[in-house]
């Protein structure tokens, strides 16, 4: 019972937020809700003993994303962007999307019940040790790639958002490292009263 | 006396979906909020994932929702750096526009 009632708890505090996530007029708010609905996915996660991948949703989306969200929103001043809710453009096309997932809703609720797979022999208790055993041994190639996917946006990002300013002076490595002492400094011995004569 | 079962996380997997879907075709001017619409709906699609998962008794499915998590992250980062310059460019966000950008 208690396990139902903080389902459907924190599921209705899920939908709420997700609403307030797209009907605020506040960028910021949007952001905040956003947040908010992560955590409360994570509490379900944990509710129903997916323990690592709540935990993990976390800190990815609300560590990360979420915060990266807020950067940008707070960054760009798109206060004055001002929302179009106009609606009746967009019936038709909504209608006949609405009712196709309703009757996919419908199909899979009624007439599919989903049965438990007693088979499937679980060899440790813990959920952390459970994915690990299976992401490091048969997703191996799978967890490299989505390594390589994180670097590429990264490099991505930087290469996008990057501005070459050439009125800054920076460093020149190259430079620096082919030049040699004779190039930069010259050693004068000054003979007392005659000061130094400039070439 | 209702015992919990995978069909009220789907139930609630599809609401959030639709919720995502909704607010893509509602706002169709502010980029950032069809991003946050994006990170909803794949959202609804990890709870799918990890609901099935634990209630087949299958690890699989924790772990491909992993996967969709990094996936997320990448595309929220391309498309944040995306918004920025498009701002630089054009100092709004308004995605009605973005077809003046060509030529």
């Amino acid at each position: 019972m208690f396990l139902v009632g903080s389902f459907f708890l924190f599921s209705a505090f899920l939908v709420t937020t997700c609403i307030f996530v797209i009907f605020s007029k506040n960028p910021v708010n949007s952001v905040l809700f956003l947040v908010l609905a992560f955590l409360n996915s994570t509490f379900l996660f944990i509710l129903i003993g997916a323990e690592f991948v709540g935990i993990i949703l976390a800190i990815v989306y609300i560590g990360a994303v979420a915060i990266l969200f807020l950067f940008v929103v707070m960054m760009l001043d798109i206060q004055k962007v001002t929302l179009m809710l106009n609606i009746k453009k967009y019936v038709p096309i909504a209608v006949v999307f609405a009712s196709i997932i309703l009757a996919e809703i419908i199909y899979l609720t009624v007439y599919k019940t989903t049965k438990v797979n007693p088979d499937i022999i679980i060899k440790h208790e813990n959920n952390t040790e459970q994915i690990g055993d299976v992401l490091y041994t048969t997703y191996f190639i799978d967890f490299q790639l989505s390594g390589i996917v994180l670097l590429l946006a990264m490099i991505g990002a930087i290469v996008l958002t990057h501005v070459y300013r050439p009125s800054i002076k920076r460093q020149n490595i190259d430079k620096q490292n082919t030049t040699s002492s004779s190039n930069r400094v010259q050693l004068v011995k000054i003979k007392s009263g005659q000061g130094i004569k400039n070439d | 006396m209702i015992s919990l079962s995978y069909n009220h996380f789907f139930i609630l997997s599809i609401v959030i979906f639709i919720i995502g879907c909704f607010g893509l075709f509602l706002n169709r001017r502010n980029m950032i909020l069809i991003l946050m619409c994006i990170e909803i709906i794949l959202l609804a699609a990890n709870i799918n994932f990890v609901s099935a998962s634990v209630f087949l008794n299958d690890i699989n499915g924790q772990v491909f929702s992993i996967f969709i998590l990094t996936i997320a992250a990448a595309e929220a980062a391309i498309g944040l750096a995306i918004l920025v310059i498009y701002f630089r460019n054009k100092g709004e966000i308004d995605i009605t526009k973005i077809n003046q950008l060509r030529d």
